[in-house]
């Protein structure tokens, strides 16, 4: 079975899913902590606005879905913060209007639209070179980002009128945050995909806000959960021969209904 | 007398269409333990976030320390009504009580130093809670949260410390820990208390105001039946803090 490792594809899809679940323990902290699942959700589902225009201007379509989520976050925040919308209504709006204009471009294009479905549900196994050096880079950045403001963001996500009472600059962090949302998700895409996204940015967070006491151990413990999971979801795919987008998103679930199902019996005992 | 750590100048506050604050002046000073009562809706949380910055109101000024300028809040130490934010949050006490020092952090990337670990030791001795230091805030009883909370006040060095409806949510026992807890502090810096329920105000307070819309001021610690009525406009039965029992007269109806 290891013998897998020596196809470069392989290698490729371990990295990626390695460099996702970095960004996803981190950021998938705050989402879980702050309460954002809703929003990643919409925003995941914009992307597909994105990719549809990466499409019809003949750019790459994950090129494409970065500019249109970062600004999707950025404007969803900034609506949030000054027009006073209630949040759900605004998610609901942005998920279902960025999956429209996505199939109008798609469908505006002409031609056939090549990997459509692997944005949709993901193909970690095909992500090409190019991908990857993007994905590192993104990594970096989120990484950097995170260690540098990482008591603001505390403070902004814990209790967002003390630290405004402290001065600190808490609408720039707060769109901030959408932003790295953002560009995680987008990360997430070629790993399992714009529907699946969710589950791999919560589910780790989840699990490991069962056992730790502060964000950072949080974001630790979910990166090593990330790495499992997908590093199991991409065996298991090869394996049995079978989409690894949801191979990994299944291992996640079970994982979770695992773990809660233990707490549930610790807390009774 | 000193000059006014807060002075609230002719503040307007409307929201969603309703007039919310009107007018209202206040002038608190170092020495003052005040209280600001009120019937819910009459404005008193409006009033405390307007004092903090957390809402701009649409007529009139705040100064802290004669000043303007938002930084100036670092000097306010704020005790939030219970529960406004997420006890699920993973956070200890003592991370909690040290993000209080970051409006006091001028160097990027904030970092703390030694006086902000120093000063969060000094604030959980003071509110005896050193030995749950490293506990998850969520695994703390009510009273031992407040405590944790008062201290994230303290930690900033406040001039003043404004806290909103302390005593909803914690049981008798507590609340009469609470008040010896204010009432230390008192000689350190000036307190707001902010309440709907008369009936618990302590003894030590020094100027009380009521607060329905308008600010209705009295310059001693007295409640009179006069600012009630005009703060509640209806009757009133007053049980005051310490005396046996005193109820005003029941007023005649006005509306």
């Amino acid at each position: 079975m290891l013998e897998v490792l020596g196809f470069e594809f392989f290698r490729n899809a371990l990295i990626a899913g390695v460099l996702a679940s970095v960004t996803c323990g981190i950021i998938g902290t705050y989402v879980v902590v702050r309460r954002m699942v809703a929003i990643s959700g919409g925003m995941s589902h914009a992307a597909f606005g994105g990719i549809g225009l990466g499409y019809y201007l003949g750019i790459d379509p994950l090129a494409g879905a970065t500019g249109f989520t970062v600004a999707t976050a950025l404007g969803m925040g900034a609506l949030q913060l000054r027009a006073k919308q209630q949040m759900d209504t605004l998610i609901g709006a942005v998920w279902a209007a960025g999956m429209a204009l996505g199939i109008l471009f798609v469908y505006l294009t002409p031609g056939f639209a090549p990997d459509l479905f692997s944005y949709l549900f993901g193909n970690i196994l095909l992500v090409p070179r190019g991908d990857i050096l993007l994905m590192a880079v993104l990594t970096v950045v989120i990484v950097a980002v995170v260690a540098l403001l990482y008591q603001e963001l505390q403070a902004v996500t814990f209790d967002p009128d003390y630290a405004k009472v402290m001065n600190l600059p808490v609408e720039r962090l707060s769109l901030l945050l959408l932003v790295l949302i953002a560009l995680t998700v987008v990360m997430l895409i070629r790993v399992v995909g714009i529907i699946l996204v969710i589950a791999l940015l919560t589910l780790p967070a989840a699990i490991s806000r069962l056992y730790t006491t502060r964000i950072w151990s949080m974001m630790l413990g979910a990166v090593v959960l990330g790495v499992v999971f997908t590093g199991m979801g991409i065996w298991l795919s090869y394996l049995a021969n079978v989409p690894s987008g949801a191979t990994i998103i299944l291992v996640s679930t079970l994982a979770y209904a695992g773990a809660l199902g233990v707490e549930r019996l610790r807390q009774a005992g | 007398m000193s000059a006014p750590v807060i002075e609230v100048d002719d503040v307007w506050v409307r929201l969603r269409g309703q007039t919310v604050l009107e007018g209202v002046n206040l002038a608190i000073y170092p020495d003052d333990f005040y209280a600001i009562i009120g019937p819910n809706g009459g404005g008193k949380t409006t009033l405390l976030r307007v004092i903090l910055g957390l809402l701009a109101p649409c007529r009139g000024e705040v100064r802290i320390l004669g000043s303007r300028d938002a930084a100036m809040r670092k000097f306010l130490g704020y005790v939030p009504q219970f529960r406004t934010f997420d006890f699920q949050y993973p956070i200890t006490v003592r991370e909690m009580i040290l993000s209080g020092r970051l409006g006091h952090i001028t160097r990027r990337p904030r970092r703390y130093d030694e006086k902000d670990h120093a000063r969060t030791e000094e604030a959980l001795e003071t509110m005896q809670i050193t030995d749950l230091a490293d506990r998850q805030v969520q695994d703390l009883s009510g009273g031992e949260q407040q405590r944790a909370i008062i201290a994230r006040a303290l930690v900033g060095d406040p001039k003043v410390l404004l806290l909103d409806e302390p005593t909803v949510y914690v049981d008798a026992p507590t609340e009469a820990q609470f008040y010896e807890i204010l009432d230390r502090l008192r000689d350190r810096m000036a307190i707001v208390l902010v309440t709907h329920d008369i009936g618990v105000l302590p003894g030590h307070v020094t100027r009380v105001a009521c607060l329905n819309r308008r600010l209705y001021t009295h310059d001693t610690a007295e409640i009179t039946a006069d600012m009630l009525e005009a703060a509640y406009h209806c009757p009133v039965d007053l049980i005051a803090h310490g005396v046996p029992h005193r109820v005003f007269p029941e007023h005649s109806r006005e509306e």
